[in-house]
């Protein structure tokens, strides 16, 4: 005798909920993942609905093995050494779950694959947090959730019952929905944790952003992007436009073409605890030395990943946060890589005094040049510089060259050969921010004058409704600073010697009738910002898309503290947190309450409603009930003008009494009540 | 040495699991008393996770790591929208059995080594559904029912007859999972139902062991039957295919075919018919013996030691020899 051979036939209705939530968690990663895997998931599916139809059986134990193997090899070999990448384990969970569609057979098979799924739901959210993928996610749980349920409803066993129809999908969509208020309040008071490990998310695709190196001479034609960059909330009033430079990074070794980072010294950290214990004597010299001027700037902003250390801020930061860093070129950087949207608060002092003493290393590493390249350029410097002996004077000379002679801003500029900033100078003199603020530090350090190339984004865009900063990745800009002896390192920008509206207005002013800009966002809302409309509708959805990263995504524990002070004054954390618990037990206690009560007093409600409807309709036909007239009256009135209808208007009138004023037998109501529904509709319809 | 002390030992664990057991069941005789009808609510609906559960806990706590680790608000809304969930389904679970009203229905006796068909009757009280409800006594098969549309079901249980005498099924567990299978309500109900168990009926030679009380020349009880005697009233009791249907076609009110064989005759089952015997066998043999001579329509006392029944026929006759055959006794084979 074989034990346990019973056959556990899946419901239909739970059978096409589950595959319905498989195919929607598996759908938004299939542009992401390999091809092989998609392949492998439809195949899956369908062979599921063909046993499920009976048409095949189930395979064998041989088949299931081969196909794990198989699967293993194909994950091995398309992953090979990254084999702990998120992007590994996704696929694992979905070949996992698209074999698991095969083999599901009894009832705990079916319970599995739905806790994947909820699993797999997560997986998304690693890689994208948009609102419609938040709501697309939210119809898969509803799906899953209604797998589940059908699962443990017993009516869709029984092949013979003819089973209410989408009672499962109504009764999830419930009981979910019930659970709102206590989700909102466990999500706003759960502490958040430091990660317990640290993971690698790498997305399939490149992302677009700034270079760590960058050669003007190898870029023939600059496409440019829309995709954000970063978004900008300041705190009281925003800085003029024009300085809005947004420093990324400093290149300052150059090999004749390319430009690229030195090695910086020690770093000082930004955490708070850092900066008391260090205070005075062990800081590093340059950043002890800052001196902060003027009023500072505060602003909130929200990176968007880029798989770098980089953090944006206005010269000259001054940051507490544990997170970052600051380096000697003044650059803030994340003690983590950016995988995921960050955000941080920022305050800078645009005014700034920085400590004249440069180390002597660093004053000789920017100022060296390949001795033997671009030498028109280093003989044009040499011959300026002897008629501008001061520093500033040869700046000067220098930006009244960009001016004066012909240079021309272009995306499009010619490519140059081996040496690019001769070349550029002398012979092409079209090129954009790249070129101009390559040649001029070229220009510096070959006078002599400490100079290196900054990169970053400059400008971008005010949003008129919350005031926010959008800079998108076509903002990218370059360019330069140098050292002078008794002011330290300043800021100067050629490209505003040559397009004074990329500074004054932004890239977007400028350079919206080049071809190349934005080629790569044919269908981009931002495409058609020209149309009044649209562009009205653009800045409101960049609002709302701004709110949910600031307030849903970024929500972190700072926000956390913030947010409890701010409802509960200067209450204890756990006792806020205790209250609020309390206040969604209460909320949901409440609901469930209104429901159930809602249940039990329907019947006399519902027969006066239902009652009160055909009062309405019988006086759209001309026969309103005048006021105090009672039922009876009222029906011998109106089934005199309408006899056709005197059966039915005095059936309805006497089981509106009947279900009013009588307590007739629970099951006797419920037969009343769908007596009196129908009768109502077929006098709306005919009467 | 080390053989007594796991002996010993095993005793002991069965002794304290015996104790554990008595105190259970007296405490559920106060939580739970007995009643031929209960309300469940939360006075006898008791609620736990089950094992699914744990495996849904075990799930959101991965996911919850996975949040942590990857800093994802999202996924924790989604960790606390399923905890909610969970939560949830633990009042929706109890919602599921709370206002339910259980009673029995009356069951028919039956023979020893069948089936006892136990009823149960489920009404909702409420206008909330009930769905998948499960009920189940020991030893039989459980069976799930649904209160959705209707107001009233009932389910049959049936339970293995095994001995004669008093059937007591034991608490009637009635429990669900619905809607999410990840918490189980249940009740223990002792709906004091109980069903007589009659002696398995087992065939003996009947017409020997009354060849000395029958009038000779007339010995065969199952040929008994054939011979036409006579019409009489119809009494109340008699049963239907005696009738003489024809008599009443013709208009001459209800007459009953009287038999020459069931004419005065009165005979005697004796404990000692059987004396070489043991008890059961001899009562199962009455039994069989009962059941013909009333197929027969004879009229048959019963004569047990401490018990006399004189000599009668019909349902009601039948029906109390039957009983006291399951019930002989019974003080000290229980």
């Amino acid at each position: 005798m074989r034990a346990h051979t019973e056959v556990y036939n899946i419901p239909r209705p739970t059978f096409l909920w589950l595959l319905a939530a498989v195919v929607g968690v598996i759908l938004p990663h299939v542009l992401r993942l390999p091809i092989w895997l998609t392949a492998i998931c439809a195949l899956c599916v369908g062979l599921r609905v063909l046993i499920y139809q009976g048409r095949l059986s189930f395979p064998g134990k041989r088949i299931k093995v081969a196909m794990v193997l198989l699967m293993l090899v194909l994950v091995g070999a398309q992953f090979g050494g990254q084999l702990y990448s998120t992007d590994a384990m996704v696929t694992l969970l979905l070949t996992g779950i698209a074999l698991k569609l095969l083999e599901m057979q009894r009832k705990r098979d079916v319970r599995l694959v739905i806790y994947l799924c909820y699993f797999t739901i997560i997986a998304e959210f690693i890689y994208t947090q948009t609102i419609p993928i938040t709501l697309y996610m939210l119809l898969v749980v509803l799906l899953t959730t209604t797998a589940l349920l059908s699962l443990n409803q017993h009516f869709l066993n029984q092949s013979s019952a003819d089973p209410p129809r989408w009672r499962s999908l109504r009764l999830s969509s419930l009981i979910l929905l019930q659970s709102v208020p206590l989700m909102l309040v466990l999500f706003v008071i759960a502490p958040r944790l430091a990660p317990l490990w640290s993971v690698q998310v790498q997305s399939a695709t490149s992302r677009t952003g700034l270079s760590d190196t960058m050669a003007p001479g190898d870029i023939g034609q600059l496409t440019r992007s829309a995709a954000l960059a970063f978004r900008v909330q300041f705190s009281g009033t925003a800085p003029a436009y024009n300085q809005l430079y947004w420093r990324a990074l400093t290149l300052d070794e150059f090999d004749g073409r390319e430009w690229r980072r030195g090695i910086s010294p020690a770093p000082q950290p930004l955490g708070p605890q850092a900066l008391a214990q260090q205070a005075g004597e062990r800081q590093q010299a340059w950043f002890a030395g800052i001196e902060y001027l003027g009023e500072p700037v505060t602003y909130n902003v929200i990176l968007e990943p880029t798989d770098r250390n980089w953090i944006y801020t206005l010269q000259m930061p001054r940051m507490v946060d544990a997170r970052m860093r600051m380096h000697a070129d003044y650059q803030v950087s994340s003690v983590r890589r950016i995988t995921q949207r960050f955000s941080y608060a920022a305050s800078s002092h645009l005014d700034y005094r920085l400590p004249a003493n440069s180390s002597v290393v660093e004053r000789r590493r920017t100022t060296v040049l390949p001795q033997d390249s671009n030498r028109r350029a280093q003989a044009f410097a040499q011959q300026l510089r002897q008629q501008h002996s001061n520093d500033a004077d040869y700046i000067q000379a220098v930006l009244a060259q960009f001016r004066e002679q012909p240079f021309f801003y272009t995306l499009s500029p010619a490519l140059l050969g081996d040496n690019p900033v001769d070349e550029f100078l002398f012979d092409t003199r079209t090129g954009f921010c790249e070129h101009y603020a390559s040649a001029f530090t070229f220009l510096m350090r070959a006078a002599g004058i400490p100079a290196r190339v900054v990169t970053g984004y400059m400008g971008g865009e005010f949003n008129p409704y919350d005031g926010a900063l959008t800079v998108r990745q076509y903002d990218a800009h370059a360019w330069s600073e140098v050292w002078l002896p008794d002011q330290g390192w300043q800021r100067v920008d050629p490209t505003a010697a040559v397009a004074p509206d990329r500074i004054e207005r932004g890239s977007d002013a400028v350079l919206q009738e080049e071809e190349a800009f934005m080629g790569d966002d044919t269908f981009s809302l931002i495409r058609f910002r020209n149309l009044l409309f649209l562009n009205e509708l653009r800045y409101r959805l960049e609002m709302v898309d701004l709110a949910w990263n600031r307030f849903v995504l970024n929500y972190d524990q700072d926000t956390q503290l913030d947010l409890l002070r701010r409802l509960f004054g200067s209450l204890n954390r756990s006792l806020a947190v205790l209250l609020l618990l309390g206040g969604a037990a209460a909320c949901t206690a409440l609901m469930v309450w209104l429901m159930l009560r809602g249940r039990e007093q329907g019947d006399k409600s519902q027969a006066t409603r239902l009652y009160l409807q055909f009062c309405a309709l019988a006086a759209k036909r001309g026969y309103p009930r005048a006021p105090g007239e009672t039922p009876q009256h009222y029906l011998q009135r109106v089934a005199a003008a309408m006899p056709q209808w005197q059966r039915e208007l005095s059936r309805i009138t006497r089981l509106y009494e009947e279900m009013a004023y009588v307590q007739g037998e629970e099951g006797e109501e419920d037969d009343r009540l769908r007596e009196l529904q129908r009768l109502i509709r077929q006098f709306r319809l005919r009467a | 040495m080390p053989f007594a002390r796991t002996a010993g030992r095993e005793r002991c664990h069965r002794r304290l699991l015996a104790a554990w057991q008595q105190r259970v069941a007296q405490w559920l005789q106060r939580r739970i008393p007995p009643a031929c009808q209960v309300v469940l609510g939360h006075r006898n609906i008791f609620i736990l996770p089950n094992r699914q559960g744990l495996g849904f806990m075990l799930v959101l706590a991965l996911m919850f790591i996975g949040a942590v680790n990857y800093e994802s608000n999202l996924a924790f809304a989604l960790v606390f929208l399923l905890l909610s969930m969970f939560l949830l389904s633990i009042f929706h679970t109890f919602r599921n059995l709370a206002g339910l009203h259980v009673a029995v229905a009356p069951g028919t006796a039956v023979f020893a080594g069948e089936m006892a068909e136990l009823s149960v009757i489920l009404r909702r009280l409420g206008r909330s559904s009930h769905e998948s409800v499960r009920l189940c006594y020991a030893g039989a098969q459980p069976q799930l029912c649904d209160l959705i549309e209707g107001r009233e079901a009932r389910v049959s249980l049936f339970v293995p007859a095994a001995k004669r005498g008093w059937l007591e099924p034991g608490r009637l567990t009635i429990d669900t999972v619905f809607p999410f299978g990840i918490c189980r309500a249940w009740s223990l109900l002792d709906l004091q139902l109980r069903l007589l168990v009659y002696p398995a009926p087992q065939e003996c030679d009947l017409d020997s062991l009354l060849s000395n009380q029958l009038h000779s020349g007339n010995t065969s009880l199952v040929r008994g039957s054939d011979d036409f005697h006579s019409l009489r009233e119809y009494r109340l009791g008699d049963p239907l295919r005696h009738v003489a249907w024809k008599n009443y076609a013709r208009g001459q009110g209800m007459l009953v075919k009287e038999y020459a064989s069931t004419m005065d005759q009165k005979v005697w089952l004796r404990w000692d018919m059987f004396a070489e015997l043991d008890t059961e066998t001899r009562l199962s043999r009455l039994c069989w013996c009962a059941l013909r001579l009333d197929e027969a329509e004879l009229d048959f006392g019963l004569d047990l030691p401490g018990l006399r029944l004189p000599p009668a026929r019909g349902e009601v006759h039948c029906r109390q020899v039957l009983e006291s055959l399951a019930l002989f006794d019974s003080g000290r084979s229980a």
